[in-house]
């Protein structure tokens, strides 16, 4: 997802002038064309997140439109006050980038766990969340996230994410479908939906056919869609790679309790805890029941009581 | 504008006191010798020094000036307010429910702010910003940023610092208003007695100390602005309230001053608010 990344940064700088690109000293040879490319629009801040992030509130205030990049807990947490008193606040349109979202550096230690981007992203007044699932949809989202007027935070993942196939082309702040089905849905967001797609598929050898949609804008929350899966099915499963605070399903589930669409409501993700013990992404999605055996598993059970 | 004297200038910044004495009265808000400190610094740059159009507030010919240690607005209010950007009634309602005028400043109420501040060592990084993008233009705009003492306690400051300086942000410049107080203390002691002029100028910045209270030293200083070619400036201005009873306090950060306190200081300084009051 980063080399599409960083060839949709080429494409959008191609055609804004006004485009810049601003690392926190991350991205080894990610960027290389950018900056054989447009070496007066790429700066390296270093080390620096809180710099990187009020330097972008200073360029934006000038007219410019920075993307500003790093890890994405360092890319979050860290900077956050700087995120919401010179972005946010003053609803200046700098694209945040956090690679790795979620728990893609499991294996790096907790400090690189960013199972809190989400969360802390959408407390945001005004920012808008994306989490694309595969490299296809991250260039297709990109452009659209160029036109905002305000603020963005995008989740990419790491390298080499399967294609995720789907009829229509992504459109920012609307859920896209990705399967057809009934009864049960299942919601996805960031690269999740790859293990999910693959889980709706076998679930149809047995006959069994959930529908999924891919929620890649996680803020503003598409509720018209979930008006529409409220109709559909019975139950709701939603998977996330991310804190049950704050996150896709906190969200859905706060819909729901104020609006009062009757549907079952479930939740498969990592819980709310620092995840000590060097564990692989996949042993995560196992334990906690978000892999694609996992998936499979809620689906049937859902599928049943649905009956 | 044309350029005034150095008495001139002196008789603006105690108008510009007595102004905020009242503001902070009426207002019945504190925060007061934080606005008062770096007044002579605020009237040295907004009467001669600053490129600004009260007429025409986004020019984007202006110079840059960012309060970056939002909790002393209202003497940057006051000159904003002499100035024409916006009426001098306004004044009046400093610090009241639904004013544009609150005691940390919002550039949505008051869009003539270059940005809301309020929360330390947020200001210099958003100037390297603008002033990054400026000189990206080909524009040759300055941009100013008045930080406090206590906020140089913040590591995001020696973020932006190092990053002006590595990219030689020659139209940078920082005054610090050095007024010795923080909000529970004394900002030397807290800082262990290290040198503020030290610290920029090993951050690779040209720095000098002056007595930001004496209307001469300040002209003279941002005179000489740029320090140096290629490197960002920055004058660590010692600076008094200009109300004897008010120095050295750090009461005085907190103190909503009584009517008593208004009448009091308005005679030592010699001047009128430059707003009526309506209460």
């Amino acid at each position: 997802m980063r080399r599409a990344f960083a060839k949709a940064l080429c494409a959008a700088a191609e055609k804004d002038p006004d485009v810049m690109f601003l690392t926190g000293d991350m991205g080894f040879q990610v960027f290389d064309e950018f900056i054989a490319k447009f070496s007066r629009r790429y700066v390296n801040v270093g080390i620096a997140e809180a710099q990187l992030v009020s330097m972008a509130s200073g360029l934006a205030k000038e007219g410019f439109r920075p993307v500003i990049y790093s890890i994405a807990s360092f890319m979050t947490a860290r900077p956050f006050e700087q995120i919401r008193v010179c972005v946010a606040y003053p609803d200046l349109p700098v694209l945040i980038v956090g690679a790795g979202g979620g728990y893609a550096y499991s294996s790096s230690g907790v400090t690189h766990h960013a199972g809190d981007d989400l969360a802390l992203m959408s407390l945001l007044p005004g920012m808008t969340v994306v989490a694309p699932c595969d490299p296809a949809e991250l260039a297709l989202l990109l452009p659209q996230l160029m036109t905002l007027d305000g603020p963005a935070y995008m989740r990419i993942g790491m390298f080499g994410e399967p294609e995720v196939p789907a009829a229509e082309p992504p459109v920012l702040g609307k859920a896209r479908l990705l399967a057809q089905g009934e009864k049960v849905a299942v919601l996805t967001t960031g690269d999740l939906a790859a293990a999910a797609r693959e889980a709706v598929e076998e679930l149809h050898k047995e006959g069994i056919f959930p529908l999924l949609y891919h929620f890649h804008t996680v803020k503003p929350l598409d509720t018209a869609a979930l008006e529409s899966i409220s109709v559909k099915a019975r139950a709701m499963i939603v998977l996330e790679e991310s804190s049950p605070v704050g996150g896709l399903a906190a969200a859905i589930a706060n819909w729901l309790a104020a609006g009062g669409c009757k549907i079952g409501f479930n939740r498969s993700g990592p819980p709310d805890l620092f995840l000590c013990g060097n564990p692989s992404r996949a042993t995560l999605a196992k334990r906690f029941g978000y892999d694609k055996r996992g998936i499979m598993d809620s689906c049937r059970r859902a599928w049943q009581q649905a009956d | 504008m044309e350029s005034m004297n150095i008495e001139a200038l002196e008789k603006k910044a105690r108008e510009i006191r007595a102004t905020c004495v009242q503001m902070a009265c009426d207002g019945k808000v504190g925060h007061l010798s934080s606005s008062l400190s770096y007044v002579d610094v605020l009237v040295a740059l907004y009467y001669g020094w600053l490129k600004v159009f009260p007429e025409d507030p986004g020019n984007p010919g202006r110079d840059r000036f960012i309060l970056s240690k939002g909790h002393g607005c209202s003497s940057l209010y006051v000159v904003l307010a002499d100035l024409g950007f916006f009426p001098k009634s306004m004044l009046a309602e400093y610090n009241r429910e639904d004013s544009c005028l609150p005691n940390h400043p919002c550039m949505h109420t008051l869009p003539v702010m270059e940005m809301s501040s309020g929360s330390l060592g947020h200001g210099l990084g958003v100037a390297t910003g603008m002033l990054y993008g400026l000189r990206l233009r080909g524009s040759g705009s300055r941009t100013v940023v008045l930080l406090g003492d206590g906020e140089c306690n913040e590591g995001s400051v020696w973020e932006s610092a190092a990053f002006a300086a590595a990219h030689k942000l020659e139209r940078l410049l920082a005054v610090v208003d050095y007024n010795g107080i923080q909000a529970v203390g004394h900002s030397d002691e807290i800082m262990g007695h290290t040198s503020l002029e030290e610290k920029f100028r090993s951050f690779g910045w040209a720095a000098r100390t002056i007595d930001g209270s004496d209307m001469k030293s300040v002209v003279a200083a941002l005179d000489r602005v740029p320090f140096k070619k290629d490197k960002p400036s920055a004058i660590i201005a010692k600076t008094r309230t200009g109300v004897s009873f008010m120095e050295n306090d750090v009461l005085w950060h907190y103190r909503k001053p009584s009517e008593e306190d208004r009448v009091k200081a308005l005679a030592e300084l010699n001047a009128k608010p430059i707003y009526g009051r309506t209460i």
